[in-house]
């Protein structure tokens, strides 16, 4: 069987370019758009700190059971993908994903997660994203991809809160 | 329509009309994108006389084809008005074209909503900002916002329109609403167009912010080849190693390869050496202390913005965005300051108030040499004393300057108006039509000299970005010298190398025109200068754009039809400076470069000779085709297709030889 693998997200690496959006508009529409991408950027500019969200092919993935039409099923890869021609729009995915990942195609209204790129060595995203590495493609369940959600809670935590509150602190300084 | 969203919105915001216009295939082929587009309409709906502050004055925000795509660096965005900044020979109050040009998120999502330039006229009666969701432009109120500073403001507009983090913001800070000449609109918390006072263009307009969201795909004529081409140059910048090195260090990595070769400018311009601050301000040195987190332009891989976070000391806790190398030069060397988080805080300061760093930076440390050769004394700056390494007074002046409060109300006009203004120091102000210098000295770097001296947006090194001259760069990219100088000149410009590079040798005159347009297609294109100029990972613009540019869009425009289409850019701007009369006169540098050599360093000694300055000029003349006064020949004008100028710059030559015919009678 082949190996399941997910995509690790480690926002502390991302630096907002949104490489990863152009390359995954581009490799499944052909065109360039971060509404038609599937993985996506929320920003949180003002501090500087992007977070990543791409479909995480959860093991017990509550959107599978969750659609109403049955139109999301588990690839090879372990990814959990969305037939198109199914797909009625209902959203019920999206509302029920813990981390709201499936994205609505402005095109069509139908639901859209992240197929690994099928086929492909390396999805698009992970390609793009070589030289932050912030996206890296790893075995599922391999235990450093729970280090890396561990990692970022704790800077978040230890880092990053106390950062924003002193920077109001300056000492003569008003920024905004 | 492929690459190009086809359209250009108008807003008047006099009359509060908002219209848009489609763009002719035709006229996109010919003017490109971005700069090629604002450049254009700021010739023909401006006129001669222009005053900047003038509500008919266009403020034009432009993006190029490949902006917003898939291929790597595209998210550039050209800002173009007639700019209060720069000024002429004959007087400060003639003004030509001027841009800024500035990365972050904001063009990209402008090409999102559907529009390929975004142009605005007019004034508001009272504090507005624009606000375009797609197709939905609407002009709003901004009378609460007015007088909040950059981070503030765009936080609290963000949040007016519903807090989506998809909306960019361009906005200008107190800096550009007080009308200081040299304010900046600044993206993205951060990105800013630097030089040329295009802030304060916007000031003048009442309009404090452009806000935009775009949900419209871009269309690729060619998808197949644009995205295998996209992954070409993209691989290509992630085996780079000085893409490698420039997202490690920031551009600050050119600290140590600029000092070591003695070209900063520092002290004011005046000398072009300062010991150990490779050391000081070094890229790495900087990234252990300083480094908070990278950030990036659209698109881009090699994301080289930082954030900056001081843990420890007298300003412990300060965050901000930046900085980049030239905010540091500007605000360090060139005060001859060591002290690092000074400057990391003086740079996020005039982020914030929206001001230009180099020109604030130019401002204060012009003011500085005056005290010091006492032109200048506490009374006449109201009892501020200004010295060298002072940076707690910069940090006050700063805020004087963005309010226009006691002394910063003079200085707010830029160091030329200000010496004019006060009668003093005119001969140490280092500037090319009224625009101070960036910190590589004019007397070492020919090549960057020359391209100060023609630059058609006052003395600016992005205009002609002759990285090639600097030893690292020349053997890095040697396979291109053939291409740049043809065989005869390549085989000069190796002869003695590096040692032969610092002199005005027959070479620097067709770097200089090359390397003008090199960077003129990554400003069309709307991609990034630094990939093709300092350090070139990207090669040149043959290589990195023009491949994307033709599957973008799907229309024929071979490599001469591109290289054609930044000279006529080129053309068309210099065609608005010689419309003011300006020409032969003001392509040069103020009287210290030729007669006061550098004080120290490895090129102790040098200036610039002035018979091989003039030589140098009337090259460069002739490698464009303009005469020997340096206005554009009618059969140059035909061959780009802008005939239209030949009546102008006759007018523009009859100011000149007045100007001329007074200077020789003084």
């Amino acid at each position: 069987m082949q190996e399941e693998k997910v995509i690790l997200v480690d926002p502390i690496k991302c630096t907002g370019c949104h490489s990863c959006e152009m390359a995954c508009s581009m490799k499944n529409f052909g065109k360039c758009s971060p509404s038609l991408s599937r993985i996506r950027i929320i920003e949180f500019r003002e501090i500087n700190t992007f977070i990543p969200i791409v479909c995480q092919g959860c093991k017990d993935a509550p959107c599978l059971k969750v659609c109403p039409v049955g139109a999301i099923t588990r690839s090879l890869s372990g990814a959990v993908v969305i037939d198109q021609d199914t797909c009625i729009g209902c959203r019920a995915c999206m509302y029920v994903c813990p981390q709201s990942a499936p994205v609505v195609n402005p095109e069509n209204g139908k639901l859209m997660t992240c197929d690994l790129c099928e086929g492909e060595k390396e999805p698009w995203c992970v390609k793009a994203c070589t030289m932050q590495g912030a996206l890296r493609l790893v075995p599922k369940y391999q235990t450093i991809a729970r280090k890396g959600k561990e990692d970022f809670a704790w800077k978040i935590k230890e880092e990053f809160k106390p950062k924003i509150k002193e920077e109001e602190k300056v000492e003569g300084f008003s920024f905004g | 329509m492929y690459g190009w969203m086809g359209k250009r919105l108008r807003v008047g915001l006099t009359n509060s009309e908002i219209k848009t216009e489609n763009l002719p295939l035709e006229y996109l082929k010919k003017w490109i994108g971005g700069r090629g587009f604002n450049s254009e309409l700021l010739y023909h709906e401006t006129q001669q006389g222009m005053d900047p502050f003038d509500p008919a004055n266009p403020l034009c925000f432009g993006v190029g084809p490949l902006c917003g795509t898939f291929a790597p660096l595209s998210g550039r965005t050209t800002v173009s008005a007639c700019s209060p900044m720069t000024c002429s020979l004959r007087g400060t109050d003639v003004h030509g074209p001027g841009d800024g040009n500035m990365g972050g998120h904001f063009g990209p999502f402008l090409k999102y909503a559907g529009y390929d330039q975004l142009v605005i006229k007019g004034k508001a009666s009272k504090p507005v900002y624009l606000w375009i969701d797609d197709d939905h432009v609407e002009i709003k109120d901004a009378e609460p916002l007015w007088g909040s500073k950059v981070k503030e403001g765009t936080t609290r507009i963000m949040d007016e329109l519903g807090g989506d983090p998809n909306i960019r913001v361009a906005i200008i800070g107190p800096a550009g609403e007080n009308l200081v000449r040299y304010a900046c609109v600044i993206n993205s918390y951060g990105s800013a167009t630097g030089r040329n006072g295009m802030g304060a263009v916007m000031g003048s307009k009442n309009l404090k912010a452009v806000a935009v969201r775009g949900t419209k795909p871009i269309e690729i004529a060619d998808p197949e080849n644009f995205a295998r081409s996209a992954w070409e140059l993209r691989e290509k910048i992630h085996n780079s190693a000085s893409a490698i090195r420039r997202r490690e260090e920031g551009s600050m990595d050119l600290f140590d390869v600029g000092n070591a070769i003695g070209i900063n400018a520092n002290k004011n311009c005046s000398t072009g050496y300062m010991p150990g601050i490779e050391e000081t301000y070094g890229g790495k040195q900087w990234a252990e202390k300083f480094l908070f987190r990278r950030k990036g332009c659209w698109s881009c891989p090699v994301s080289c913005g930082r954030t900056t976070y001081i843990k420890e000391g007298k300003y412990a806790g300060f965050y901000a965005s930046g900085p980049e190398m030239e905010a540091v030069c500007a605000m360090g060397p060139r005060i001859d300051s060591y002290d690092v988080p000074a400057v990391n805080v003086m740079c996020g300061m005039t982020n914030q108030l929206g001001l230009d760093v180099v020109s604030v930076g130019g401002a204060i440390s012009w003011t500085m040499e005056c005290f010091e050769k006492g032109y200048l004394a506490q009374e006449d700056t109201g009892g501020i004393p200004f010295e060298w390494r002072d940076t707690e007074t910069a940090m006050r002046v700063f805020e004087m300057i963005a309010y226009r409060k006691g002394f910063g109300d003079v200085l707010a006009e830029g160091s030329i108006r200000a010496a004019e203004k006060l009668g003093v120091g005119m001969d140490i102000v280092p500037h090319c039509r009224g625009q101070e210098h960036i910190s590589v000295d004019p007397r070492i770097a020919l090549g960057f000299s020359l391209g100060y001296a023609m630059s058609t947006r006052g003395s600016d090194h992005l205009r002609n970005y002759s990285c090639m001259e600097f030893p690292g760069c020349a053997e890095d990219r040697k396979y291109m010298t053939e291409e740049i100088f043809g065989p005869e000149l390549a085989k000069e410009f190796w002869k003695d190398f590096p040692k032969e590079m610092w002199t005005l040798k027959p070479t620097k005159p067709r770097l200089c025109t090359w390397s003008e347009r090199n960077k003129g297609v990554a400003d069309l294109v709307g991609c990034c200068c630094q990939a093709i100029g300092s350090w070139g990972g990207a090669g040149n613009w043959r290589e990195a754009y023009t491949p994307l540019l033709r599957y973008a869009t799907g229309v024929d425009l071979p490599d001469e039809e591109v290289w054609r289409g930044a000279e006529r850019v080129i053309a068309i701007e210099r065609a608005g400076w010689n419309r003011e009369g300006s020409a032969r006169q003001d392509d040069t540098h103020i009287e210290r470069y030729f007669t006061e050599p550098v004080a120290g360093g490895p090129h102790k000694g040098r200036k610039i000779n002035r018979e091989e300055w003039r030589w140098a000029q009337s090259e460069y003349y002739r490698l464009h085709g303009w005469d020997e006064d340096g206005f554009i020949t009618p059969e140059k004008a035909k061959e780009l297709g802008i005939e239209e100028v030949i009546p102008n710059i006759e007018k523009g030559r009859k100011l000149y030889e007045e100007s001329m015919k007074r200077q020789k009678s003084k």
